[in-house]
């Protein structure tokens, strides 16, 4: 039988809303798996047990009464600590925010509230979302639940390693380079950036005003659609949330890939792949033809333009935003992250604007090649096999390890400058018993259909039911 | 080591931002591959959208 901190977020929802199980009984197995196993992976940054236990006995009164507040009545979640709610902290990851609590709650987790979740933790994160293996100088690595010694892939960290070891059913993660994408491979979960624009930002902390992406991580495909049909949508306190209509992703999983053409890139995303990477890519690729998909091998158009923009409007923007801190107090910043900042300011604003000015252009160059061809796209979500903390460690390792660190983005950043939804979902473990990320991605505002792919995919494989050992404190 | 001395002496000036550790220094001589993308993506790209929108490119391209 499944222990309870081990099932879905739509089964443990569904158990609740039948009154087969309360909401303290999946609170209560949740924080007993953190005390089980945060030791060993240190996955959050502050738990707030007792508004969680009253959280939770609220819930289950409310359903004793006939009220059930909506599709997550009653779930407890925790997510990246860069979410704002209102008197609770939200560091950020770092040390310059480690007391920051703000005045205001942010769009996404109000969404959550009103559909019944409640929040029990913050969780372990990149300092200030920019790095891609979970290195934190404030509050400790975070370690993968595979592997200890190994990355997790950051900036989601916690929310990679929480939702991988039954900590938390789902977590909200931000992706501006495969933030939200790189710790789902890694920790061996689902997870979703969706399309730029699609969530709202409000209340979240900036990294890239350009690039900056809300998403759930989840264990399932069906997992990440409840929370994004909850989530998305526009948000008159963010003007750039779009208005587009908000499909209920998780009806449109069918199960059937009849009819789908999905491409897999011959000139880009597997120049540095690694053979186990390729293997369980191509095994992944049979299951997708098996329910009914179209392999088509194509080259992509325009990569070297991406791969060059891409890099240059992450960093300026991050560097805008902490120009006064690097002024000020730029020794409470991590090493890596000071260094990866201050190359930002020598960028030139001709060379933003360029990037910024090429991308509705890029993209619509690029989808009118691509998706002519194909309806999805399916890739490695890291080419290599997982690197271990030690391995990608800027700020004690020799010269050198930056290249290391940088190539596990390699292949989500492009995404990012096209702006296109993505997910990653497990499909196999590399030798060193680390999991492996099929990348799957999709046309503007066709999360529906992305979804649909790794739900089909997942219907016919067990890579996102395994969970890593539980090792206990 | 022109390149870099010249970048953060730049930085300093339009920043007041100094050099924080010899990661950021091995960064910053690395924009020099930054130049070099951009250089080798210069006069490929023919793009007659003015203004170009990359909202109304997500819109114009969704399925």
């Amino acid at each position: 039988m499944t222990a309870l901190a081990d099932l879905g977020l739509v089964e443990a929802a569904e158990k609740v809303t039948r009154r087969e199980v309360t909401s303290t009984a999946l609170l209560d197995a949740c924080l007993a798996r953190l005390d089980q196993v945060n030791k060993t992976i240190n996955a959050t940054i502050w738990v707030d047990r007792d508004r969680a236990r009253a959280d939770a006995a609220a819930a289950d009164a409310a359903l004793a009464a006939g009220k059930s507040l909506g599709r997550l009545h009653g779930i407890p979640l925790a997510h990246k600590d860069m979410y704002y709610q209102a008197g609770r902290p939200c560091t950020c990851g770092s040390a310059i925010r480690r007391d920051f609590v703000p005045a205001i709650t942010c769009t996404v987790v109000e969404r959550l509230l009103a559909a019944g979740a409640y929040s029990f933790a913050g969780l372990n994160m990149a300092e200030f979302a920019q790095n891609p293996t979970g290195h934190n100088r404030a509050f400790g690595d975070c370690h993968n639940p595979w592997n200890a010694p190994y990355v997790t892939g950051g900036s989601s960290s916690g929310s990679g390693a929480a939702v991988s070891s039954g900590v938390t059913y789902a977590s909200l993660g931000s992706d501006t380079g495969g933030s939200i994408r790189l710790p789902a491979s890694a920790c061996g979960v689902t997870g979703i950036k969706p399309t730029q624009t699609r969530v709202s930002r409000y209340g979240v902390m900036p990294l890239s005003f350009s690039a900056d992406n809300v998403g759930p991580l989840a264990r399932s495909a069906r997992d990440c659609a409840r929370i994004l049909s909850i989530i998305a949508g526009a948000d008159s306190r963010d003007p750039t949330s779009a208005r587009e209509p908000v499909p209920d992703y998780e009806a449109a999983l069918t199960g059937d890939l009849r009819g789908v053409r999905v491409g897999v890139p011959t000139n880009a995303f597997t120049n540095i792949a690694e053979p186990p990477v390729l293997a369980a890519l191509e095994a992944a690729l049979k299951a997708l033809e098996g329910r009914g998909a179209t392999i088509v091998r194509l080259e992509l158009p325009l990569m070297k333009a991406i791969s060059s923009y891409v890099a240059v409007i992450s960093r300026a923007e991050a560097a805008a935003i902490h120009a006064q801190w690097m002024r000020e107090r730029p020794q409470d910043y991590a090493i890596h992250l000071s260094a990866r900042l201050y190359g930002g300011y020598a960028i030139p604003a001709a060379y933003y604007v360029e990037a910024l000015a090429c991308r509705g252009p890029i993209l619509k160059a690029f989808a009118a090649d691509v998706f002519g061809k194909v309806d999805l796209l399916a890739t490695p979500t890291i080419p290599t096999c997982l690197p271990t903390l030690a391995e990608t460690d800027i700020d004690h390792g020799p010269p050198g390890t930056e290249q290391k660190f940088m190539a596990l983005s390699i292949n989500t950043r492009p995404f990012n400058y096209l702006g296109l939804p993505a997910v990653s979902a497990p499909c196999g473990f590399d030798p060193n018993g680390l999991p492996i990320g099929l990348q799957i991605a999709g046309r503007p505002f066709a999360e529906a259909r992305v979804l649909n792919a790794v739900d089909a995919y997942q219907r016919d494989t067990d890579w996102h039911r395994r969970r890593p050992p539980v090792v206990p404190a | 080591m022109e390149f870099l001395a010249t970048t953060e002496a730049l930085i300093a000036t339009w920043h007041g931002i100094t050099t924080p550790n010899d990661a950021a220094r091995r960064l910053a001589a690395d924009l020099a591959s930054a130049i070099a993308a951009f250089e080798q993506v210069r006069g490929t790209l023919r793009f007659e959208d003015e203004p170009s929108s990359f909202e109304a490119a997500l819109a114009e391209c969704k399925e």
